[in-house]
């Protein structure tokens, strides 16, 4: 039983020195690579690329200002188009939060509301389009493309 | 060169750089293209591949310069920008590449044969490297890059220290699996070690030690 032990406990760490040798063998081959020497128009190539992207305007800096004004208007948008949807839908009627909130919404009279709702649509789409055009023109001013 | 001066250097052309004068980047360029192309030539082993990548790299560096925050070295912060870019490089277009360029020149009619299967030998172990799974292939890449340095390649892949030491333990046991004559020499299994060199480009050299792998480091 001894033996045995003994036989595979010598075994083992034969084995384990093996290992050791052969890893470190491939640790030999892999740290002694030649070095390569750069090709004589190596610089040359790169430092006609940083030339090139130095000659090269500035990148526009995205408007982050712009663009949040701009989600923030969209959203208030599709909002209003929603509950607008909701609200002529009839949903109003099967939904108590929004019967309960009728209450407090300013009672217009029925000949007022289609007329001054059409109107309503049109500046908003004026307005929506008016904001669109003057927040190109702006990007492309400070790009100066203008 | 002495590192200290190196890195005085480094730092007087990057403030020269981000102060608009683009041609100070030429020294950059002279003091690190060769340590990046050879780099590069570990990650793909084909020399006109590895310079283009080193350009490539050097162009990122030139567009970031402003992002070095000094936390680290500049060249830590250059090795882990060029390490990503090669690595992104060669996941759009994998490298299989045939080490022509590196038979050397037999030195007398005798020891041709040797000389040549001993190169050949050497030749698929360095190749054996780019079959590694990628989580096993970049720290030995490095490793060997930083001339053994730990610390420093770890600090190019953004890992700790004991993570890097795990990984290239385990590198090296899947390719001393994967080699199983090498400590007899040459001589005495010439056909295993060309049948093994055949077979380092396989897609599947690795997958089944690299599955074994994964589940003993994952269980670690």
């Amino acid at each position: 039983m001894n033996l045995a032990k003994t036989i595979r406990s010598k075994q083992n760490g034969a084995d384990a020195e093996r290992n050791a040798k052969m890893e470190a063998e491939i640790g030999q081959i892999l740290a002694t690579e030649e070095k390569l020497i750069p090709s004589s128009g190596f610089m040359a190539a790169v430092m006609e690329r940083v030339r090139q992207e130095a000659a090269l305007p500035p990148p526009i800096p995205f408007p982050w200002t712009w663009a949040v004004l701009g989600i923030l208007l969209v959203g208030g948008v599709f909002g209003w188009g929603a509950f607008e949807i909701f609200r002529l839908g009839g949903f109003a009627v099967s939904l108590p939060t929004l019967s309960s909130l009728a209450i407090y919404l300013p009672r217009i009279p029925a000949a007022f509301v289609a007329p001054v709702e059409s109107a309503g649509w049109v500046v908003l789409a004026l307005s929506v389009s008016l904001l669109c055009w003057l927040f190109s023109r702006r990007l492309a001013g400070s790009g100066g493309l203008l | 060169m002495n590192s200290t001066t190196s890195a005085e250097e480094d730092l007087t052309a990057v403030e020269q750089v981000l102060g608009g004068d683009a041609e100070a980047f030429e020294g950059i360029v002279r003091r690190w293209q060769g340590p990046l192309i050879n780099m590069a030539w570990r990650y793909c082993r084909d020399r006109s591949r590895a310079e283009e990548m080193a350009q490539e790299a050097f162009i990122r560096a030139w567009r970031g310069l402003s992002h070095w925050r000094h936390e680290s070295s500049f060249s830590t912060w250059l090795f882990a920008l060029a390490a990503n870019v090669y690595r992104s490089e060669l996941k759009r277009f994998p490298t299989e590449t045939l080490p022509l360029d590196s038979a050397r020149e037999p030195s007398g009619p005798a020891s041709q044969q040797r000389e040549l299967e001993e190169g050949r030998r050497q030749e698929a172990i360095r190749r054996a490297v780019l079959a590694l799974p990628l989580r096993y292939r970049e720290p030995v890449i490095l490793y060997y890059f930083h001339e053994m340095d730990l610390a420093a390649a770890a600090a190019t892949m953004s890992l700790p220290e004991g993570t890097m030491k795990a990984r290239l333990s385990r590198a090296r046991a899947l390719l001393r699996r994967r080699f199983p004559g090498l400590e007899e020499e040459g001589a005495s299994h010439p056909s295993r070690k060309n049948k093994d060199a055949a077979r380092v480009g396989h897609p599947d050299f690795f997958n089944d030690e690299h599955a074994q792998e994964t589940g003993k480091e994952a269980a670690n």
